[in-house]
C-alpha cells in the first residue's frame, strides 16, 4: 500500500484551527488584565485550581485536588495527542485509491490492557480520596468552639453555644461568623425552612443544610483573614443574595468580640433608638418579604438627619447600612429581627449619590439622594 | 439497480393528515427529530436568557425569581423534550431499518409515544402562564423548596409534563425492545447487529428500570404539593433527603440514556469514515452494558454533600465507570488506528465528540472524589462538567447523526461548507462558554445564583461565556440555511452516499414505507459492505 | 446491488400464530416489559415507605395502631382478588382448548371479582376516613393511601383490559391460535394480585 501524497491543507485542520483559537481567545482574554506578563501566566495557572485553603481540612483537599488534577491533566493529553496524531497520520484525501485498509477487528490483549490500567490508576485515586475523607470528616470529641448556623430564607444567622453543645450564649444577627485561628470549631447546621448549603470557596469545603437533619463538621483555620461565603443549594428567588463571611481571629480578640456579644445580648434590650440622640428631618424606610419599600430616599446635605426604619419582616434580621460610590461603608445601623422598628441617627454627609443596602441582603438596595 | 416500488393499496391524503396520523417509524422518526429541535431552540433561548443576565454583576433584566424560572425550564426543556426524545427519534429512523424490519413492533403504541411529548412540551411551557410563573425550584425540584409552601402551580404543570415525557419513553423502550429482539432480519444475529441499536437496547433498558422510578417520586411530590402528603415534609415524620434518593436513582441513569445512543452514532460514523470496523465490536457492547448496569449503583453522588450517604459505596463505583468509558474511549481511537480517514460534516462532528467528551468524562471524575467534590459540588464547575458531555458530547453526536442520515431521510445531502462553518462558529462559542466555568467554579461561584458581587471577580469570566452563547445562537443559523436550501435543492444522495456499512444504505433514499425490496445476505455488522467489498469481509 | 437473490419472500415470513411462532409472542414480550416498568414504579414507592417507617419513632403511630383491620373487609377482598388470578387462568386454558365459552365466562367472572375487590376497597376506604385517618394524616395516612391507591388504579386498568378482552372476546377475535391479547391481559392481571399480596402483607400482616 503506498503512502498518500497529501496535496492540500487536511479538513482535519480546519478542527485543529478551530481548537486552537479557541484556546488562543480564552488565554488572550485572560491575559487582558494587565501588562505583566508572569503575573498574568501566573494567574492563568491559577485559575485551574481552587483559591488557597485557610484550613487544615481545607489543605488536605487542596493536595487531593492537585492529584487528581495531574493525573486528569496526562490522560487528557495523552488521549488528546492520540486522536490528533490520528487525525493527521491516516488522513487519506478522499478518491486517492480505492484500496481498503487492513480491516482490524480489535485485539483482545489490548482490551485487557486498556481495562486492567485505568483500573488501577481509579482504584488508586479511589483508595487516597478514601483517606483524605477520613481527616476532613473527623470529629473532635472537644471542639474549643461550637457554632450553630441558620440558614433561613434569606440569611444566615449564628447561634455561639455553650460547652454542652446546645444552650445559646448569643445570636450574631450580622451575617459574620466569628472564629478563633487554630482552634476546633464544631459547626452545626440547621435550617427551619428549605435545603441549603454552607459554603466557603477557600476552605474548600461545603455541606447541605437539610430541614429535619442535624448536619455539623469541624473545621480549624489556620490562617486570620476574612474569608466570604454563600449558600449553595438553590432556596428560593434571594438564593443567590444569602451571602456571609468568616472572620478569623487572634484568640484575644475573639475572646474580647465573644464577651462584647455576650455582654450585649444580657443586656436589657435596648430603647428603640440607637447610640448618639436622633436629629434632623426624618425619612421613613420599611422592610417586608425582604425588600425596602422604597427605591430612592433624599436627605438635605451636611446635615445630620434620621432614619425611622421598620422591619416588617418576622423574625428576620435587617438594618440599613450607606455606602459611598467606591462601596465604602459610611454607616453601618443595629442589624435587628422583626417585626420591630429602630431610629438610626446618621452623620451628616456631603452632597451626592449614596447607596442604601441591607448588610444581611444584598439584594436590597436602593440610592440615597443628598442634596 | 432498478427499484420496483409497490403502489399503495390506499390513495394518501393530504400530506398534514399522513404526517400527523402515521404510524410509519421513519415519520414518526422525523417527527421526533422537528420537535426535538423546538424545544433545543426554546431551551437555547432560555439559556440565551440566563447568560444575559450573568454577564454582568447587577440585576438587569430579569427579577430574580424569574431568572429560577429560565435556568430551571432551559435545563428540563434540554433533558426531557430535547436530548432524550432526539436520541429516540433517530432510534425510531434507524433501528427498524439497520435490523432488516419492515417498523418498530407497535406502531400505533410509536405514534402515540410522540404526539405525548409535544403536548408534555405545551403544559410544561404553559407554566410560564399561571401565576407565580412556571417551575423554578430547578430540574431537579428538590423539595421541600418544591413543596407547595415556596412553589406556585408551576410546579404542578411540570410535575404532569415530566411524568408525561416519561410515560413517553416508557413505551418507547418496550417498542424498541420488542423490536430487537423479535422483528430482526434472518442472519442477523445480536452480534451481529449495529452498535447503534446496541446502545438503543441497553438505553432502552435502562429507561424501563429507572424512569419510573421518577415517576413515583414525581407522583409523592404531587401527593405533597396537592393533597396534603407528608413524604418530603419533616415536621411530620417525612423525609426531606428521601426525595433526593428517589429521584436521582432515576437521573443518574438518566445522564447515560441521554448519552449512549450519541456514543452508538459516533460509533455508526467513524468506521465509515475510517473504512474500517468498529475496533473492538464485542468489548464494546459489553462497555455499553457494563455502563449501563454501574449507572444504577452511583446515584448519591449527586449527594455527597448531603451528609446522609454512605460515601465510599458511591464514591468507588463512580470512580468504576471511568473503566468501561474510556475502554471506549480507545476503542474509537483505535477505529481510526491505520484507517483512510476522510472527513466530510459527520467525522468533523464526531471528532468534535471525542474531544469534547474527554474532557467531560476527566472532569466528571474530579467529582468522583468526595473531598473535592465537597469544593466542587454546587459550583459552576458542575455546569461545566455536564455541558461537555451533554452539548460537546450528545448534541455534537446528534449534529454529526443528523448530517449522516439526512440525506438516507430526505434523498439529499446537507451542504458540506455550510455544515463546517456551523461546526467551527460552534465548536468556538462552546468552548468560550464552558471552558472558563471550570474556572468559575473552583473560585467559588454556585450554581442558579441569579446575580453575584461584583468584587468577588467573577466579571469577566461570566462576560466571557456570555459571549460564546451569543456564538452558539449564531451558529444556528447557517444550520437551518443549510436544512432548508438542502430539502429543496441539494446534492442527490442515492442509496448510499456515504459508502456505509449498515442495512439502512441498502435501501432507497428515502426508503419506501415497507423499507426493503430485498435483504443483502447478513453475516457481520457490516451487511452492505460485505457487499460492495466481498473479498474484505472475510471473519 | 447484485441481483435479488435474499428477496424476503412469504414463505420466510412465519406465520404470527402461537402455533408456529417461535419464542415468545411479541405481545406477550411487550406486556412482560411494561410489567417490569410497573414493578419499578411500586419500587419507588415501595422505597419511599420503607424509608419512612424506617426513621419513624414508631409505626403504626399510636392514634393508628388499631385502625387497620383485616376484617370483615380487606381479607375477604384479598381471597377474592387470589381467587380471581385463577379463574383467569382458567379462561386462558379454555381458550388455548378451543372453548371460547368458558374462556368468555371465567374472564367475565375474572373481571366481576375485580370488580368487587373495588368496591370492597372503596367502602374501606371510607371507614377509615370516618375513623380520622386520612391522606393527609401524618405519613402514615400518606403512605398508606398512595400505596394502596395507585394499586387500586392499577386494578382499574387490569379490569379495563380484562373489559377490552372480553369485548374482543365476544365479537369472535380470539381462538386456540390466536390467544395473544387474553394472555398479555392475564399477565397483568397476575401482576396485580401479586402486587396486592405483598402490599396486604407488609401492610396488614407485618405490624
Amino acid at each position: 500500500m503506498t503512502t498518500p501524497r497529501r496535496t492540500g491543507p487536511s479538513p482535519a485542520i480546519v478542527i485543529l484551527i478551530a481548537g486552537a483559537l479557541s484556546v488562543l481567545a480564552f488565554l488572550g482574554i485572560l491575559l487582558l488584565q494587565g501588562p505583566d506578563l508572569a503575573a498574568q501566566l501566573q494567574s492563568v495557572v491559577d485559575s485551574f485550581f481552587p483559591p488557597a485553603a485557610v484550613t487544615e481540612q481545607g489543605r488536605e483537599i487542596r493536595n487531593l485536588y492537585d492529584i487528581v488534577f495531574w493525573v486528569g491533566a496526562v490522560i487528557f493529553f495523552l488521549v488528546e495527542g492520540l486522536i490528533i496524531f490520528a487525525v493527521i497520520r491516516y488522513w487519506r484525501r478522499p478518491g486517492k485509491s480505492a484500496d481498503l485498509p487492513p480491516q482490524t477487528h480489535g485485539n483482545n490483549l489490548l482490551e485487557v490492557v486498556w481495562t486492567i490500567i485505568p483500573l488501577a490508576i481509579v482504584l488508586a485515586l479511589f483508595v487516597i480520596s478514601w483517606q483524605t475523607l477520613n481527616t476532613v470528616d473527623a470529629r473532635s470529641a472537644n471542639p474549643d468552639v461550637s457554632v450553630r448556623a441558620i440558614a433561613a430564607r434569606f440569611q444566615w444567622t449564628f447561634e455561639y453555644l455553650k460547652p454542652d453543645g446546645e444552650t445559646v450564649e448569643f445570636t450574631q444577627l450580622s451575617p459574620e461568623m466569628v472564629v478563633p485561628v487554630n482552634e476546633t470549631i464544631h459547626l452545626k447546621l440547621r435550617s427551619p425552612d428549605v435545603n441549603h448549603a454552607f459554603y466557603v470557596p477557600e476552605f474548600l469545603f461545603k455541606r447541605d443544610v437539610i430541614p429535619g437533619q442535624d448536619n455539623n463538621f469541624d473545621f480549624v483555620a489556620d490562617q486570620t483573614g476574612t474569608y466570604r461565603g454563600q449558600c449553595a443549594e438553590l432556596c428560593g428567588a434571594q438564593h443567590w443574595a444569602m451571602q456571609f463571611t468568616v472572620r478569623v481571629v487572634e484568640r484575644a480578640e475573639y475572646d474580647a468580640w465573644f464577651a462584647e456579644q455576650r455582654a450585649a445580648a444580657q443586656a436589657t434590650p435596648a430603647p428603640s433608638a440607637s447610640p448618639g440622640a436622633p436629629s434632623g428631618p426624618q425619612i421613613d424606610l420599611a422592610a417586608a418579604n425582604i425588600a425596602f419599600d422604597k427605591a430612592t430616599l433624599e436627605a438635605p446635605a451636611d446635615t445630620p438627619f434620621t432614619i425611622n426604619f421598620e422591619n416588617n419582616d418576622a423574625g428576620i434580621p435587617h438594618n440599613v447600612e450607606i455606602r459611598d460610590a467606591d462601596g465604602v461603608s459610611l454607616f453601618k445601623g443595629e442589624i435587628f429581627n422583626g417585626v420591630d422598628s429602630r431610629l438610626y441617627a446618621i452623620p451628616a454627609l456631603p452632597a451626592g449619590d449614596y447607596t442604601f443596602i441591607c448588610t444581611v441582603h444584598p439584594n436590597m438596595t436602593g440610592t440615597l439622594s443628598v442634596r | 439497480m432498478a427499484t420496483t416500488a409497490l403502489r399503495p393499496a390506499v390513495p394518501a391524503r393530504s400530506a398534514l393528515y399522513e404526517w400527523v396520523t402515521t404510524t410509519d417509524h421513519k415519520k414518526i422518526g422525523i417527527l421526533y427529530v422537528i420537535n426535538s429541535f423546538i424545544f433545543f431552540g426554546i431551551g437555547g433561548l432560555l439559556a440565551l436568557g440566563v447568560r444575559a443576565e450573568l454577564a454582568f454583576p447587577g440585576l438587569q433584566f430579569v427579577e430574580d425569581s424569574a431568572y429560577n424560572q429560565l435556568f430551571t425550564v432551559h435545563a428540563s426543556a434540554m433533558l426531557f423534550l430535547f436530548i432524550i426524545p432526539m436520541l429516540a427519534g433517530f432510534g425510531n429512523y434507524a433501528v427498524p431499518l439497520m435490523i432488516g424490519a419492515p417498523d418498530m413492533a407497535f406502531p400505533r403504541i410509536n405514534a402515540l409515544s410522540f404526539w405525548m411529548l409535544p403536548l408534555a412540551g405545551i403544559v410544561m411551557m404553559s407554566g410560564f402562564l399561571v401565576q407565580g410563573g412556571a417551575a423554578a425550584a430547578g430540574w431537579t425540584s428538590y423539595p421541600p423548596l418544591a413543596e407547595a409552601t415556596y412553589s406556585g402551580q408551576g410546579t404542578d404543570l411540570w410535575i404532569v409534563a415530566v411524568v408525561l415525557i416519561g410515560t413517553s419513553s416508557i413505551l418507547g423502550a418496550v417498542n424498541f425492545l420488542v423490536t430487537i429482539f423479535k422483528l430482526r432480519a434472518p442472519g442477523m444475529t445480536l452480534l451481529r447487529m449495529p452498535i447503534f441499536a446496541w446502545t438503543i437496547l441497553v438505553t432502552s433498558v435502562l429507561v424501563l428500570f429507572a424512569t419510573p422510578v421518577l415517576a413515583s417520586g414525581l407522583i409523592m411530590l404531587f401527593i405533597d404539593r396537592n393533597y396534603g402528603g407528608n413524604f418530603f415534609d419533616p415536621a411530620t415524620g417525612g423525609i426531606a433527603v428521601l426525595y433526593q434518593n428517589v429521584f436521582w436513582f432515576y437521573s443518574h441513569p438518566a445522564v447515560y440514556i441521554m448519552v449512549l445512543p450519541a456514543m452508538g452514532i459516533i460509533s455508526e460514523i467513524l468506521p465509515v469514515f475510517s473504512r474500517k470496523p468498529l475496533f473492538g465490536y464485542k468489548a464494546f457492547i459489553f462497555a455499553t452494558a457494563a455502563i449501563g448496569a454501574l449507572g444504577f449503583s452511583v446515584w448519591a453522588h449527586h449527594m455527597f454533600t448531603t451528609g446522609s450517604v454512605f460515601l465510599p459505596f458511591f464514591s468507588l463505583m463512580t470512580f468504576l465507570i471511568a473503566v468501561p468509558t474510556g475502554v471506549k474511549m480507545f476503542n474509537w481511537i483505535g477505529t481510526m488506528w491505520r484507517g483512510h480517514l476522510t472527513f466530510p460534516t459527520p467525522m468533523i462532528y464526531a471528532l468534535g465528540f471525542l474531544t469534547m467528551f474527554l474532557i467531560g468524562g476527566i472532569n466528571g471524575a474530579f467529582s468522583a472524589s468526595v473531598p473535592v467534590d465537597f469544593a466542587l459540588h454546587d459550583t459552576y464547575f458542575v455546569v461545566a462538567h455536564l455541558h461537555y458531555v451533554l452539548f460537546g458530547g450528545s448534541v455534537f453526536a446528534v449534529f454529526a447523526g443528523l448530517f449522516f442520515w439526512f440525506p438516507k431521510m430526505t434523498g439529499r445531502m446537507l451542504d458540506e461548507t455550510l455544515g463546517k462553518i456551523q461546526f467551527v462558529i460552534m465548536f468556538i462559542g462552546f468552548n468560550l462558554t464552558f471552558f472558563p466555568m471550570h474556572q468559575l467554579g473552583l473560585a467559588g461561584m454556585p450554581r442558579r445564583i441569579a446575580d453575584y458581587s461584583s468584587t468577588a471577580g467573577w466579571n469577566d469570566l461570566n462576560l466571557v461565556a456570555t459571549v460564546g452563547s451569543m456564538l452558539i445562537g449564531v451558529a444556528m443559523v447557517p444550520f437551518l440555511v443549510n436544512v432548508l436550501i438542502s430539502l429543496r435543492s441539494g446534492k442527490l444522495a442515492g442509496d448510499n452516499p456515504w459508502d456505509a456499512n449498515t442495512l439502512e444504505w441498502a435501501t432507497t433514499s428515502p426508503p419506501p414505507p415497507y423499507n426493503f425490496d430485498h435483504l443483502p445476505d447478513i453475516r457481520s455488522e457490516r451487511p452492505v459492505f460485505d457487499t460492495r467489498h466481498p473479498e474484505a469481509a472475510a471473519h | 446491488m447484485s441481483a435479488p437473490t435474499a428477496a424476503l419472500t412469504p414463505a420466510t415470513h412465519l406465520p404470527d400464530t402461537a402455533a408456529h411462532r417461535k419464542g415468545i409472542g411479541t405481545p406477550v414480550l411487550g406486556m412482560l416489559l411494561f410489567i417490569t416498568s410497573e414493578v419499578m414504579f411500586f419500587a419507588g414507592l415501595f422505597a419511599a415507605y420503607f424509608s419512612i417507617r424506617g426513621a419513624a419513632p414508631e409505626w403504626p403511630p399510636v392514634q393508628f395502631e388499631e385502625v387497620l383491620k383485616i376484617f370483615p373487609l380487606v381479607g375477604p377482598a384479598t381471597v377474592l382478588l387470589i381467587i380471581s388470578s385463577f379463574t383467569g387462568q382458567l379462561g386462558l386454558r379454555s381458550l388455548r382448548r378451543g372453548d371460547r365459552t368458558g374462556f368468555i365466562r371465567f374472564y367475565a367472572i375474572t373481571m366481576a371479582l375485580g370488580l368487587t375487590f373495588l368496591v370492597m376497597q372503596g367502602i374501606d376506604y371510607a371507614i377509615l376516613y370516618s375513623e380520622g385517618m386520612t391522606l393527609d394524616a401524618g405519613t402514615f395516612g400518606t403512605t398508606y393511601y398512595t400505596l394502596t391507591g395507585f394499586h387500586g388504579a392499577h386494578v382499574i386498568g387490569g379490569v379495563i383490559m380484562l373489559g377490552v378482552v372480553l369485548y374482543r372476546g365476544l365479537a369472535g377475535q380470539f381462538s386456540e391460535r390466536h390467544y395473544d391479547a387474553p394472555e398479555a391481559a392475564l399477565l397483568y392481571w397476575d401482576f396485580v394480585d401479586i402486587v396486592w399480596i405483598v402490599l396486604f402483607t407488609i401492610l396488614y400482616v407485618l405490624p
